[in-house]
């Protein structure tokens, strides 16, 4: 009976919080700290999506810390093998299921507009952002989220996927102090 | 060799970012166009305060290089003098403070003097400067150094004061006549 109920359990876990997301990595260049006003670009790719409960992938959302300005979009994702649609580049984006999205890629698909597409990857993306000029250490992180239909509300058939966001970098801004000599008189 | 790179460092150091005016600085009242500067980045931008002395800031807001003109108003005017850089993004370092002393120097008037009078104390206000001119020595004018009007100088911390002194002719009598 523990056993059974054991591989209940499993069963019911797997399905719960399914990861969808396989073999992401990402290029950023330059690498190293920032300092206000640096521009940088980043390729983010996912290798795989597992489209479990037939839920598809929808969308990929950038995070970034407050520190970043001036977000632009190089490219989308391909479609490879995909449903009908295309990939559109939205700041922001309210899903039918209410999930406020942006900016990122979201999957407009052209036969059932709240689906994402069956496509499987691989998928690459890549956009440029600048580092704010301010004068204070801000938050400069940056992470790729991918969304599924399910989570979007746009299909049901069991859990969504549950990924995590993908981490692309961590830091605050470098910022070099202001230092100033004595004053001197002639 | 590692105490003569530390010691070339360290001087290299204070060459370049040392204060060579002390704290307070002495100006003289009513000085013009003195100059104020701090080493220059030329991204940065400066931005100088004048309070207190009646200075006013002449030319240079924005630059490294300032100069003001002082009021006549001897005292202590702590952080009469402040600036505060900003880098190239806008960003402003701590402000950098100055206290000024203006000076205000006086001499005490003294004369008219015979030629046969005797030596007489110069005095200076504040005390501890230096007495010049001629007939002047150890502060002390001797007006046994001839009929004439003298200009004498007060000088202290790079500021002056000036007094005239006039020693005259004794009477000149004649020889006592008899009737």
């Amino acid at each position: 009976m523990k056993q059974i109920l054991c591989i209940l359990f499993l069963l019911w876990g797997i399905s719960a919080s399914s990861q969808c997301v396989f073999n992401e990595s990402h290029v950023i260049s330059p690498g190293g700290t920032y300092s206000p006003g640096q521009t940088i670009t980043v390729w983010y790719t996912l290798g795989a999506f597992n489209a479990i409960n037939t839920n598809w992938i929808h969308a990929f959302q950038i995070n970034l810390g407050v520190g970043w300005t001036n977000l632009t979009p190089l490219s989308g994702p391909a479609n490879p093998s995909g449903s009908l649609g295309n990939w559109t580049w939205d700041l922001q984006h309210t899903f039918i299921g209410g999930l406020n999205f942006g900016p990122g890629w979201r999957f407009e698909n052209t036969v059932n507009t709240d689906w994402g597409t069956s496509s499987v990857g691989p998928f690459i993306i890549s956009f440029q952002v600048t580092v704010d000029s301010v004068c204070t250490a801000e938050d400069l992180s940056i992470s790729i989220e991918v969304f599924d239909d399910c989570t979007t509300g746009g299909w049901s058939n069991g859990a969504c996927c549950v990924d995590p966001a993908y981490n692309i970098y961590n830091g605050i801004i470098q910022i070099t102090p202001t230092i100033t000599s004595n004053i001197n008189h002639f | 060799m590692k105490k003569l790179i530390t010691i070339l460092f360290i001087c290299f150091g204070l060459a370049s970012y040392g204060q060579t005016t002390i704290n307070p600085d002495t100006v003289c009242a009513n000085a013009v166009g003195e100059q104020y500067f701090v080493t220059n980045t030329p991204t940065s931008t400066y931005n100088w305060t004048i309070t207190g002395g009646g200075g006013a800031l002449q030319t240079g807001q924005g630059t490294n290089s300032i100069t003001v003109d002082w009021g006549g108003v001897t005292g202590l005017y702590p952080n009469a003098v402040e600036v505060i850089e900003s880098n190239a993004a806008g960003c402003p370092g701590a402000p950098v403070l100055l206290d000024v002393f203006v000076l205000l120097l006086s001499g005490n008037n003294i004369g008219p003097f015979c030629v046969g009078d005797p030596t007489t104390a110069l005095v200076g206000n504040p005390a501890g400067g230096t007495w010049s001119g001629t007939g002047v020595a150890a502060n002390a004018f001797q007006p046994s150094v001839g009929v004439g009007n003298y200009v004498l100088t007060y000088t202290m911390a790079g500021c002056n004061t000036t007094i005239n002194v006039t020693v005259n002719n004794g009477p000149v009598t004649g020889p006592i006549q008899h009737f």
